[in-house]
């Protein structure tokens, strides 16, 4: 395996992933750790489910990630309920 | 270079008047940190022991690593078995350490705890 020269589409989301755990760094340590679970857990599940050849619905992962990322940056949102991931997927421990 | 200069101010506080120690103790507060890490060094810079040895103990303590396998020379992937998501997670994590903020040009490169050592040593800003 080794690390292969990323592709653009992987950067991106390496990048988006990067986005959220920064954007996680900037809430209270309750609501970070919170929100970190989530954001590893949720791109676990893709990067194990989702075939890595269906371009057209990662660059939909990827839209719908940045506009969640967007939410989560502003200081008012504390938590993930505003997020809009499918609930349904997010089992609370 | 400013914080620097704000340091070496607070350290001549002591000599000056109560009245003057007394308006500055705020920022005195806030600056202990730093001052405590300024004064732990022989120089303003760390040295490449300190940073390896943070780096590597950043790396050990990964959940998902054997710390056993950590040398100053390991690569995240190749020799830890990792993903490009943990290698996201260990820079990010380096970066807290350092108090540093990585870009991600800079960051995607970063695939080994030899290249960590390297990056975080030559940054000007590692602290």
């Amino acid at each position: 395996m080794g690390s292969p020269r990323l592709s653009g589409m992987q950067k991106q989301v390496l990048s988006l992933y990067r986005g959220f755990l920064r954007a996680a760094r900037s809430k209270s340590t309750e609501d970070r750790r919170r929100i970190e679970s989530i954001v590893v857990a949720e791109f676990r599940r893709n990067a194990k489910e989702v075939d890595r050849k269906n371009f057209l619905y990662i660059e939909y992962l990827l839209r719908r990630g940045k506009k969640q990322l967007d939410q989560l940056r502003n200081p008012d949102t504390t938590g993930l309920s505003s997020f809009g991931l499918d609930s349904s997927r997010n089992r609370e421990p | 270079m400013a914080m620097r200069a704000a340091i070496l101010r607070h350290i001549k506080v002591p000599v000056r008047s109560q009245a003057l120690a007394g308006l500055r103790s705020r920022e005195w507060n806030l600056s202990g940190g730093a001052l405590v890490r300024f004064m732990s060094s022989h120089d303003e810079h760390l040295t490449k022991e300190e940073v390896m040895e943070r780096v590597l103990s950043v790396v050990k303590s990964f959940p998902k690593v054997d710390p056993s396998t950590v040398t100053p020379d390991v690569h995240f992937q190749k020799d830890l078995g990792l993903d490009s998501l943990d290698n996201v997670e260990i820079v990010m994590a380096l970066e807290e350490e350092f108090k540093l903020e990585i870009p991600d040009l800079e960051a995607d490169k970063i695939d080994s705890t030899r290249l960590a050592i390297e990056y975080i040593y030559n940054h000007p800003m590692a602290g």
